[in-house]
């Protein structure tokens, strides 16, 4: 049993590329999500009752399709149902970013619900509008108990990235994939990836950690 | 202060400590403690805030173990093993600043738990002593409950039940009535006095002076983790020898 | 645009297939994540610091690493390893497993370590063991608290078997592509899919939000 690394040697501009379409994909959905998932949040906590529906309807959704079946139908679906069609990085983008804001979305909803409900009787009492009780009153607070599971929310997309391989997404795991057929050499490429993907997604797992350790403190009533 | 004028100074001491140390990290919790307690004796052991009596107290069934010098029971050193300490253990009761009932049992099988886990006493035997404590601590109607439906001081009455349940030799008090409300102090200091009054060997660590002056019999005075002075309860409140603990006592509003 | 779902009622014996496998996969890894996850979290709190340390280098690969690639490195990696064949559906499940043994294992450290010491030590001082406090004093409090958790844990496995079709086992994600791929109907047998996907998930996501409400921490 003998190892050859020379492809991934030979290859590793490739790779490396790769790995830029992975952070930037990542980055990208992260910035999507978080703002999509927080107006979804928002609106279906504070939200007029007709739009709750809906609403719930397509976090729940979210959180019973696999990320796979959201992607593959992203790019595959769509373009049929709408005459559009996605080359595979934006479709990426956009079928990632669906599925993760319904996440930020419940993240919101359980943080904006765990403010007593006294802050806002004591805000409203004061004479304050409901838009700037949420604002100034409840979203800071609600904001530092969320944060731990914001941080979480970067780890969970970059291995979700690696998922866009199904659809030919030219991100570093699914030119790991290419690389090893063409080299024959799949042991070798995929140790590398593991070895790639731990880190990155390490120190970012750890910063995860660190927030939660210094600011869970803040949010407990 | 000569050892055979305390309260059972004539017999052999239950506890003695010599010369103790405990650090944590830096910080020296206990520096170098010595004193003794004999049997039938109330000792109460008060001053201010970090200044080592827990720690003490938690050195006497070895929840913490001490880093220097010597604790004894019954004239043997702790023994260092987990397995024979927790037979000493057996032989002592504790009770803690926040109860810490046991939240998913009832107040009955809280009591039980000792006799049967440790004793494996037969249930009916178990269930029998339990009854017998609740009502000597006054909540004979409270067995079905659970801790949750409980007022502090019912729950404190409970968990002096639950460690008389193992009939301990010595009962250990780690500030029992801190985190009470001031309306079921009483009842808990009640139950305490009625325990000292029949003989119970007990060590409390805490901030109710007229207790300590009316029930302890030996009062030991901390501060930074040494013993500053000691002596019975008249002369630490009414006399004290030592400045430091006139000082602590008047900081306390301690006027008599 | 014209579409013929007539295609997903002929092949629905495939589906259903795909159906199943995905349910085996989901109870068959949990089934083994259980015990594994216990298995590391008593690693992780024993005194042995070998032990210990082993444990949570194997939970912290774990969590950071995707779990495609997981899949994909034990479909290549397995056979050359140990040099026993095995067939894609037991690879797919050893990936699974690993990773949602890792996963409870720091469900189930969280758990016990939320329950106040104070509690340990009351039982201790009555003269339990460590292992009777541990089994009749801390055990039944935290399970309340990871049994929450371990349900949402549940409903990610399920989701993620999905994963295994790309390594050509038999789930409701494969076969619904095969299908697609024999049939050309692209729209209508990836709509299925994800219909049948939804059909299963959201009773069971419901079914977490109970468990959550039920067992919600209350101090």
């Amino acid at each position: 049993m003998e190892f050859d690394f020379s492809p991934l040697l030979e290859s590793w501009q490739f790779l490396l590329g790769g790995l830029g379409v992975t952070l930037l994909l990542a980055l990208l959905t992260v910035l999507g999500s978080l703002l999509l998932g927080t107006l979804i949040g928002l609106a279906r906590c504070y939200g007029p009752a007709w739009l709750r529906w809906p609403l719930v309807f397509y976090i729940d959704s979210m959180r019973a399709i696999p990320v796979l079946v959201v992607l593959v139908w992203t790019y595959f679906a769509l373009p049929i149902l709408t005459g559009i069609t996605f080359p595979p990085f934006w479709a990426a983008l956009v079928a990632l970013t669906l599925h993760i804001a319904a996440y930020v979305a419940e993240i919101v909803r359980a943080g904006v619900q765990s403010i007593r409900p006294g802050q806002f009787r004591a805000a409203l009492a004061l004479g304050m509008s409901w838009r700037q009780t949420i604002t100034e009153i409840v979203l800071p607070q609600a904001v530092v108990r969320m944060l731990p599971a914001f941080a979480s929310i970067l780890s969970i997309t970059i291995k979700d990235t690696a998922i866009a391989a199904v659809i030919a997404v030219p991100e570093y795991m699914q030119r790991s994939q290419t690389l090893a057929g063409q080299s024959y050499r799949p042991i070798e490429v995929f140790s590398v990836a593991m070895l790639v993907y731990f880190l990155v997604l390490f120190p970012t797992t750890r910063l995860v950690d660190a927030i939660y350790a210094r600011v869970a403190h803040l949010g407990r009533s | 202060m000569t050892p055979s004028g305390r309260k059972g100074g004539d017999t052999a001491p239950v506890l003695t400590y010599r010369n103790v140390r405990k650090l944590f990290g830096q910080f020296v919790a206990l520096n170098d403690v010595s004193m003794q307690v004999n049997r039938g004796e109330v000792v109460c052991l008060i001053g201010p805030s970090g200044s080592g009596k827990s720690t003490l107290l938690r050195c006497t069934n070895a929840l913490t173990r001490i880093d220097g010098g010597e604790v004894r029971f019954d004239g043997e050193p702790l023994p260092p093993d987990e397995q024979r300490m927790r037979k000493i253990r057996q032989r002592m009761g504790m009770v803690f600043q926040n109860f810490e009932l046991f939240p998913h049992k009832t107040v009955l099988a809280n009591v039980t738990s000792g006799p049967l886990t440790v004793l494996r006493m037969r249930p009916e035997d178990a269930r029998r002593r339990a009854e017998a404590l609740l009502d000597k601590v006054g909540l004979a109607d409270k067995a079905a409950a659970y801790p949750a439906n409980l007022s502090g001081g019912q729950q404190q009455r409970v968990a002096i039940a639950r460690a008389l349940a193992m009939e301990p030799e010595v009962m250990l008090f780690d500030e029992p009535t801190s985190a009470l409300d001031p309306e079921t102090i009483g009842e808990v200091l009640n139950v305490m006095k009625k325990l000292a009054e029949e003989g119970m060997t007990m060590i409390v660590v805490t901030h109710e002076m007229t207790f300590a002056r009316r029930v302890a019999h030996w009062v030991v005075v901390f501060e930074r983790g040494g013993i500053i002075e000691q002596g019975p309860p008249a002369q630490i409140f009414d006399a004290p020898q030592v400045d430091r603990t006139r000082d602590f006592l008047g900081h306390l509003g301690w006027s008599g | 645009m014209n579409l013929d779902w007539n295609v997903v009622w002929q092949h629905r014996g495939a589906l259903a297939e795909g159906a199943e496998v995905t349910v085996l996969l989901t109870l068959l890894t949990m089934a083994i994540a259980i015990p594994g996850g216990v298995l590391l979290a008593l690693m992780r709190l024993s005194k042995s610091r070998l032990l210990s340390g082993a444990s949570a280098a194997f939970v912290e690969l774990f969590r950071n690493l995707p779990l495609i690639l997981v899949v994909y490195w034990a479909y290549y990696v397995m056979p050359v390893l140990s040099g026993l064949e095995f067939s894609a559906f037991t690879t797919g499940l050893i990936a699974l497993s690993l990773n949602v043994s890792a996963y409870n294992s720091e469900t189930f450290r969280a758990g016990i370590a939320s329950i106040r010491q104070g509690q340990t030590e009351a039982a201790l001082s009555l003269g339990m063991s460590q292992f009777q406090a541990m089994r009749q004093i801390v055990f039944p409090q935290a399970a309340s608290r990871i049994l929450p958790v371990l349900a949402s844990t549940w409903v990610s496995l399920f989701k993620d078997t999905s994963l295994v079709s790309v390594i050509a086992v038999g789930d409701l994600a494969y076969n619904a592509m095969q299908v697609r791929a024999q049939t050309y109907r692209v729209l209508e047998m990836l709509t299925a899919m994800a219909a049948i996907y939804w059909v299963m998930g959201y009773p069971q996501a419901k079914l977490v939000d109970w468990l959550h409400r039920k067992y919600g921490i209350s101090e």
